[in-house]
């Protein structure tokens, strides 16, 4: 007989969301639902009629982390759909401040999941906030790269957060030979740091790998081998940067695209049957409670061939490293090896930035109402945007984040874990909720209006 | 301390040592000399000054990050350089990490409050390393200094080599040596009306204030008034940049500098007063300061 627990909110990631999980006697999941309930932002709904020139910024604002992805992953819609090719300085400038966007994001994440894990050799949890060694010197070397690159965004983006310089048609403005000093000299700075944190933070999670048993709820709780491992496909456009319609090779193809509905993907209404009030923080849902996924779920769910698939650091680097660890530990240990890439990029496009160079294209044609897409590879993975611009307007804006992807595939990824595990593992997706929000159009028959895309 | 003159450390008769700044100054030309003495020791990485603009005598502001830069930007403008826009700026694609900025008293204020509440300008406000004031009765919107110059005193502004307000005068030199003299009454008239709200003469808020009003031609009263203001000063002296003298003695001195002041805010403070039953609809003004 299978009870059902729900953990709400999910705890130590960006945005609202929430696990309803069915478990058997032994508390292993046998169907796991994870989802949204953050409030739909509207942000593809305010696009409209806007210029082109507003809706990169408004994009920007719905969330604070990934702002540099969004931003520039609407900016280049909008140049595809118009047609718009940015100058060379122009790019580089972009990829700086897109690996800065990366590394400290990466580094973020390693706080919220250091709290899950062991100091190897020890029993005992991480505190990153703890002021004894060795764990101080980590926090202190995290802050330190978060700090680089969000100074180096700042230099190069005009503001850590919500990026101003960008713009259609390239950046507003070149930096200063002295400016780009700094941001290599603050590269350079992280290099060694970027290596450092690294190498530990593969060993914290190979060593949860090794473990038997993790400590959860005042219990020893069995680690599956297999934590987090999924059957679904990868899905990334670009190790570093991303791709767009103008590309001669793009490598997204919207035909492939497909969203559903929630209400076809998440279970229906349940009561829950088994609470623990030990499950940090303040207990799971109080039993006799009814949670109701496929309404209460905020998202649609896309399919990519008809396949919900994972994007994110695992996906970029299977699809084009060759790397193949699977669960919610390859997962993690894969955000970690994209550190010193991020580093290395920020360094080569500054070596080669011309700060003397234009970085505006000389002609910004105003649309014509074809439709373009830009996908940006997003710390969490491929941020796509989709445009169609005619005469200087939007007509028609869409999001497909990275974290919208991933839901449905890690709720699959849960099936087998202990649910007092089941966070370890959508905390691995280093999930951003805020913007996986979506407005769906349904008819007066409830039916998803089927979004045409290319006519 | 002083009601008028504000709080300040001590107050130096000062001129730069520096022949070359001393050239084109408006004054002592302690504004460029401090500069370049930080710049050259390291104090700041870049000023913000009120740089030559598309027209002449039209300031626009600049990011001056070299001493060239600095010489061109020497001499006193009558009209609106807007610093405070580039202060963000400053710390974004110019990569600066310790801004210097001169400013009028109001623009001072400015910098000041946007370090106590730096809203839109995060990680600007530790950056700012020297900040400072220049005296100022009223500034000029440029239509009106253009046309003090070319009507009132029958002069091509293309050709003007330096203009001052001194001795209740607005002096105009040209580059062919004439002079053009207008009593400063004539001018009120072109004065920006918010200069009249304005209740601060010598750059209360600065680190170093520095003006002509109270010593000789050539010279400047220099007010230092924070502790980076009293150590950039000091070693700018010992270095060898500028010449500074004790205030005790001169001529006018810091009783003429305290009557304009008291002048100029028993003035504005009357106009304030005077704002509150002025207005359309006899709905009273907003005070700026409430």
């Amino acid at each position: 007989m299978s009870k059902v627990v729900e953990i709400s909110p999910t705890t130590r990631h960006e945005g609202h969301s929430k696990l309803v999980l069915k478990v058997n006697d032994e508390g292993i999941i046998e169907r796991g639902d994870w989802l949204s309930i953050t409030p739909v932002r509207g942000v593809e709904k305010l696009a409209i009629g806007k210029t082109y020139e507003q809706v990169p910024k408004i994009a920007s604002r719905v969330c604070g982390i990934c702002p540099i992805a969004h931003t520039l992953a609407a900016t280049e819609a909008m140049e595809a759909s118009m047609g718009v090719e940015i100058p060379d300085d122009a790019y580089l400038l972009r990829i700086i401040l897109q690996a800065a966007n990366r590394l400290h994001s990466h580094a973020l994440h390693d706080i919220l999941a250091l709290p899950d894990m062991y100091l190897p050799g020890t029993d005992s949890k991480i505190n990153p906030f703890s002021p004894e060694e060795p764990v101080r010197s980590v926090a202190k070397r995290i802050q330190t790269l978060r700090m680089i690159g969000q100074t180096i965004g700042e230099i190069v983006g005009g503001e850590a957060v919500h990026p101003s310089n960008p713009r259609v048609g390239g950046m507003y403005k070149n930096i200063t030979p002295r400016a780009k000093a700094k941001v290599l000299d603050l590269a350079k700075q992280a290099l060694p740091l970027a290596r450092e944190q690294m190498e530990f933070m593969i060993a914290v999670f190979e060593n949860y790998g090794k473990r038997d048993w993790a400590e959860m709820c005042g219990r020893e709780v069995a680690i599956p081998k297999d934590l987090g491992y999924h059957q679904q496909g990868y899905m990334a456009t670009d190790p570093m940067y991303g791709s767009s319609s103008l590309d001669e090779h793009p490598t997204w193809d919207p035909a492939r695209w497909l969203e559903v509905r929630p209400w076809d993907w998440y279970m229906g209404e349940e009561e829950i049957t088994l609470e623990d009030e030990a499950y940090p923080v303040g207990g799971t849902t109080k039993a006799g409670t009814k949670a109701w996924p496929q309404m209460q779920a905020c998202t649609g769910v896309p399919l990519y061939d008809g396949q919900p698939v994972e994007v994110g650091p695992r996906a970029r680097m299977s699809i084009f490293k060759n790397y193949d660890r699977k669960g919610a530990i390859g997962l993690n240990i894969a955000r970690e090896m994209e550190y010193m890439d991020s580093v290395y990029k920020m360094i080569e496009a500054a070596d080669a930035l011309n700060t003397s160079g234009s970085v505006v294209a000389d002609v910004i044609p105003q649309g014509d109402g074809s439709i373009g897409w830009a996908s940006n590879e997003a710390p969490r993975g491929a941020d796509v945007h989709l445009a169609k611009v005619r005469n200087g307007k939007v007509e028609w804006f869409s999001m497909l984040v990275p974290t919208t992807w991933n839901f449905p595939t890690c709720s699959r990824a849960l099936t087998g874990a202990p649910w007092e595990l089941a966070e370890v593992i959508v905390r691995a997706y280093d999930p951003c909720v805020s913007c996986a929000t979506h407005m769906i159009v349904l008819d007066e028959d409830n039916k998803l209006v089927a979004q045409k895309l290319l006519e | 301390m002083s009601e008028y003159l504000g709080e300040y450390k001590a107050v130096y008769k000062a001129k730069t040592a520096c022949a070359d700044i001393l050239g084109k100054a408006q004054d002592g030309g302690i504004v460029t000399s401090m500069f370049a003495y930080a710049l050259e020791a390291g104090i700041i990485d870049g000023a913000i000054v009120a740089g030559p603009g598309a027209e002449p005598y039209k300031p626009e502001p600049m990011i001056a990050t070299t001493i060239e830069e600095l010489l061109a930007a020497r001499g006193t403008k009558y009209s609106i350089s807007p610093n405070m826009s580039l202060i963000k700026e400053a710390t974004r694609s110019y990569g600066l990490d310790k801004i210097g900025i001169v400013g009028t008293p109001c623009q001072i204020q400015a910098v000041r409050k946007a370090q106590l509440y730096p809203i839109g300008l995060r990680d600007v406000p530790d950056k700012i390393a020297l900040a400072i004031g220049i005296f100022c009765m009223e500034n000029f919107p440029y239509q009106g200094l253009y046309q003090m110059v070319e009507d009132h005193c029958a002069t091509k502004i293309d050709n003007v080599k330096k203009m001052d307000i001194g001795k209740g005068k607005f002096t105009v030199y040209t580059e062919r040596g004439a002079t053009a003299e207008i009593p400063l009454k004539v001018t009120h008239k072109y004065e920006q009306p918010a200069c009249h709200v304005c209740l601060d003469y010598v750059a209360n808020m600065a680190d170093i204030s520095t003006g002509s009003v109270g010593t000789p031609d050539g010279w400047s009263t220099v007010f230092i008034r924070s502790k980076a203001g009293e150590a950039a000063f000091q070693k700018a002296v010992d270095a060898g940049w500028i010449v500074a003298e004790s205030m005790d003695g001169v001529k006018p001195g810091l009783e003429l500098v305290e009557k304009l002041a008291k002048t100029k805010i028993d003035n504005n403070r009357a106009y304030l007063e005077h704002r509150k039953h002025e207005g359309t609809l006899l709905k009273p003004l907003r005070s700026p300061y409430i």
